[in-house]
C-alpha cells in the first residue's frame, strides 16, 4: 500500500512569463510504514509539497493522494489521517501547553492522555502548565510535536523537525521518529540537513529549485553519486603493498595515496573497521585517522553540477554538528566510528 | 463537525485578552459619566433618554468598534502565524476554521454587549427607579445584533485578506463607510437621479437605502423604539440633505415625518432585524467563498 502518492505535482504562482515555479512536475510514491527523507536546500519547495498535501495551496497541475484518498477531494479523510509538525509556526501565547494537547485530541475525538504526550517529547508537567507565550523555541517544537502525535497519526509529516532543539532535543525526536516507524506509521521527514535525514530514513528524495533529483537509499545515493565517505589516515613509511589489498575490501570503492596519507573512500561505515584492521595487520604503522563524511552539499554537488546550494544553509553544519552531520576531524577518532551506531 | 472545538479553544484565548475587557470598561465608565452629567440637565429626563446616549456613542462607535477589532484578526492572524497549518494537521478543515472564529468571537462580542446593556439598565433603574422592559429588551437585542453584524464583517474581511495590514484596513474601511461614506453615496445617487438633494420629506427607496447600512438601520430602529431622533455620529443630514438647520432638535426628521402616508414595512424598526441579519449572512459568504478558494501560504 502507498502511503504518499503525487502525480505530476506542480505548483506555480502567477501567470504566464512571471510565474514562479514553486514545484515542478513531482512524481513521488512513499510506501505505508516508510520513514522517507524529503531532502534539499530552503526554497526547494519541501513546504510547498506539503503544503499541497494538507490542501493548505491548491495544485496548478497533477494530483496527490494519501492513502488512496485524493488531497483536493477528500480533504478531511487525508487530514484524519495526517500528523503535522509544520515549519514557522506559532501557537497560543495565553493558553497552556497541556490546554494546547487537550485542544488536539479533542479536535480529532481522541483519547490520548496530555500528560503521556507531554512526557513523550520531553517536556514536565511544570511545562505543561505554563503558558504557551513563556515557551522557548525548542519547548514549542516540542509541543508542536506532541499535538501532531495526539491523533495518532497514520502518516506523519515532520517539516524541519529540528529547529530549535538543542541536541538532546534533536535526540529526542530522533527517537519518536523511530518508536513511531516501529509501530507502523509512515513518517515524512522533510529536511535541509544531511545527517538528521540519514539518521532515521530508510529512503530519501532530493528536491532541488522544484525538481526532484534522485530518490535512493542513503547508501545507494553515496554509491551513485560517488561521495562516499572518507577514511584519512596517516602512516609511517608506505604502505605500497597494503593499498591493493584495501581496494579488495567490500564497500570500499576507491584508495589513493599521497604524501600526506592514505584516502580511502568507502560506501558501507563497517568498511572502515577491516580498514584499520588490515592495516595493523601488515605492520603498517596507523598514526592517526579522521573519517570525512559526505555532506549536503557533496550530493547537491554531485547530483545537480553546481555544488553551491541556494539558500542561507551555510550555518547548517555548525547546527546539526551533533547529530555527527559533517566532516568528523576530532582526533582519537576511534569513537567517531561509533557514532554511526549511537544515533 | 470539529468547529466547536475551535470555538471553545479560540473563546478561552479571546476572553482572555485584556484589550477587550479594558476597552469595554473604559467606554462604561464614559457612559456612566456622560449619562449621570447629562440626565441631570434634561428637564424631565426618562429612563429612555439613557438608551438615547448608549445608543447614540455606545451602538455607533463602542459596539461597532470593538467587535472589529475582536474579529479581524481572527483568520488572518492564523494564517500570517502559521497555526492555520497546525489546524489543519488536527483534523480541521477551512470550512470549520471559519464557523470556529466566527461563533467564539461572535460570543465574546455578545458577552461584552449584554455587559455594557446591563450596566445601561442598571443606571435606568438607579436614576429612575423603574424600567421599560419591553423597550430596553428591544435595545438589548439589537445592540447584539448590531454587535454580530460587525463581528462577521470583521471575520469575513479577515478570511479575505491575506496579511494583518490588509485586515485591518479591510475593518476601518468598512467603519468609515458606513460611517462617512454611505449617506453622502446615496445621496449623490438622489442628486443623480432627481436633480436636486432630497428635502424633509424623502422618498421611500432613498430612506430605505440609507437603511441597508448596519449603522443606520440600528440607529433609526432604535429611534422609533423611544419615539426620538437619534443622531448619527456624522451628521450628514445639514450637509448633503436639503433640511432646515436645527430640524433634528425639533424631531422632524423621524422617519414617520419623512415620508408621504403610512411608514412602509420595510421602513419600521422591525426591517432593522433583517438588515443586520444580511449583515452576518453575506460578509460571511463571500469570507468563506474567498477563503475555501485562497491558497494559505
Amino acid at each position: 500500500m502507498t502511503a504518499i502518492r503525487t502525480r505530476g505535482l506542480t505548483k506555480r504562482y502567477g501567470s504566464g512569463d512571471d510565474a514562479v515555479v514553486a514545484l515542478e512536475g513531482l512524481d513521488l510514491e512513499v510506501a505505508d510504514g516508510e520513514v522517507f527523507g524529503f531532502l534539499g536546500p530552503n526554497g526547494a519547495g519541501k513546504t510547498t509539497t506539503i503544503d499541497l498535501l494538507l490542501d493548505f495551496v491548491r495544485p496548478t497541475e497533477g494530483a496527490a493522494m494519501v492513502h488512496g484518498y485524493d488531497t483536493q477531494e477528500e480533504t478531511d479523510a487525508v487530514r484524519d489521517r495526517v500528523g503535522v509538525l509544520p515549519e514557522g509556526f506559532d501557537l497560543w501565547h495565553r493558553s497552556s501547553g497541556y490546554r494546547h494537547l487537550e485542544f488536539a485530541i479533542a479536535s480529532q475525538n481522541g483519547d490520548a492522555d496530555p500528560a503521556a504526550l507531554l512526557e513523550r517529547v520531553g517536556l514536565d508537567r511544570t511545562d505543561g502548565r505554563r503558558p504557551v507565550g513563556d515557551y522557548s523555541k525548542g519547548m514549542l517544537q516540542r509541543l508542536a510535536m506532541a499535538m501532531a502525535l495526539a491523533g495518532d497519526p497514520a502518516v506523519l509529516v515532520l517539516d524541519e523537525p529540528s529547529g530549535g532543539l538543542d541536541p538532546h532535543g534533536i535526540r529526542t525526536m530522533q527517537e519518536i521518529v523511530r518508536e513511531e516507524a516501529e509501530r507502523g506509521t509512515t513518517v515524512f521527514f522533510s529536511s535541509h540537513i544531511l545527517g538528521q535525514v540519514a539518521a532515521v530514513c530508510d529512503r530519501v528524495g532530493i528536491l532541488d529549485d522544484g525538481e526532484l533529483v534522485t530518490v535512493d537509499t542513503i547508501e545507494g545515493l553515496r554509491e551513485t553519486a560517488g561521495v562516499g565517505s572518507r577514511l584519512v589516515l596517516e602512516t609511517a613509511g608506505e604502505p605500497d603493498d597494503a593499498v591493493d589489498d584495501l581496494s579488495g575490501i567490500e564497500g570500499v570503492t576507491d584508495v589513493t595515496r599521497d604524501a600526506d596519507g592514505l584516502y580511502v573512500s568507502y560506501t558501507d561505515p563497517r568498511a572502515k573497521a577491516t580498514v584499520v584492521h588490515r592495516l595493523v595487520e601488515s605492520d603498517t604503522a596507523v598514526l592517526d585517522f579522521d573519517i570525512e563524511e559526505a555532506t549536503l552539499e557533496d550530493l547537491f554537488a554531485a547530483f545537480t553540477g553546481t555544488g553551491t546550494i541556494a539558500g542561507p544553509d551555510s550555518d547548517s553544519t555548525t547546527e546539526s554538528a551533533p547529530a555527527g552531520d559533517v566532516v568528523i576531524e576530532d582526533e582519537g577518532s576511534l569513537e567517531a566510528d561509533t557514532e554511526e551506531g549511537d544515533r | 463537525m470539529t468547529w466547536t472545538a475551535i470555538a471553545r479553544k479560540d473563546f478561552e484565548d479571546v476572553v482572555r485578552s485584556r484589550m477587550v475587557w479594558g476597552i469595554t470598561a473604559v467606554f462604561l465608565l464614559l457612559m456612566g459619566i456622560v449619562t449621570l452629567g447629562a440626565s441631570s440637565q434634561i428637564d424631565d429626563a426618562s429612563a429612555t433618554d439613557v438608551i438615547f446616549f448608549f445608543t447614540n456613542i455606545g451602538g455607533q462607535l463602542f459596539v461597532p468598534i470593538i467587535a472589529l477589532v475582536v474579529g479581524y484578526m481572527a483568520i488572518v492572524g492564523e494564517r500570517q502565524s502559521g497555526s492555520l497549518r497546525i489546524l489543519f494537521g488536527l483534523s480541521h478543515n477551512r470550512r470549520d476554521v471559519l464557523v470556529g472564529k466566527l461563533a467564539s468571537r461572535t460570543g465574546v462580542i455578545v458577552v461584552a454587549t449584554l455587559a455594557a446593556c446591563a450596566f445601561a439598565a442598571a443606571l435606568m433603574f438607579a436614576l429612575f427607579g423603574s424600567l421599560p422592559v419591553p423597550t430596553v429588551l428591544g435595545f438589548v437585542a439589537l445592540t447584539v445584533l448590531l454587535g454580530a453584524a460587525f463581528t462577521a464583517i470583521a471575520v469575513g474581511v479577515s478570511a479575505m485578506t491575506d496579511t494583518r495590514m490588509g485586515a485591518m484596513g479591510g475593518a476601518i474601511g468598512s467603519y468609515i463607510l458606513f460611517t462617512m461614506l454611505w449617506h453622502p453615496l446615496i445621496a449623490g445617487l438622489h442628486y443623480a437621479l432627481e436633480g436636486e438633494l432630497v428635502g424633509v420629506e424623502a422618498p421611500a427607496w432613498y430612506l430605505f437605502a440609507l437603511r441597508l447600512n448596519p449603522l443606520e438601520s440600528y440607529r433609526q430602529a432604535i429611534a422609533s423604539m423611544i419615539d426620538a431622533y437619534v443622531p448619527a455620529l456624522v451628521g450628514w443630514e445639514n450637509i448633503v440633505e436639503d433640511v432646515p438647520a436645527g430640524s433634528f432638535q425639533e424631531g422632524t426628521l423621524l422617519t414617520s415625518n419623512r415620508v408621504a402616508g403610512d411608514v412602509p414595512f420595510y421602513l419600521s424598526e422591525w426591517f432593522a432585524p433583517v438588515v443586520l441579519l444580511a449583515w452576518i449572512v453575506v460578509p460571511i459568504a463571500i469570507g468563506y467563498r474567498r477563503f475555501e478558494r485562497a491558497d494559505l501560504n
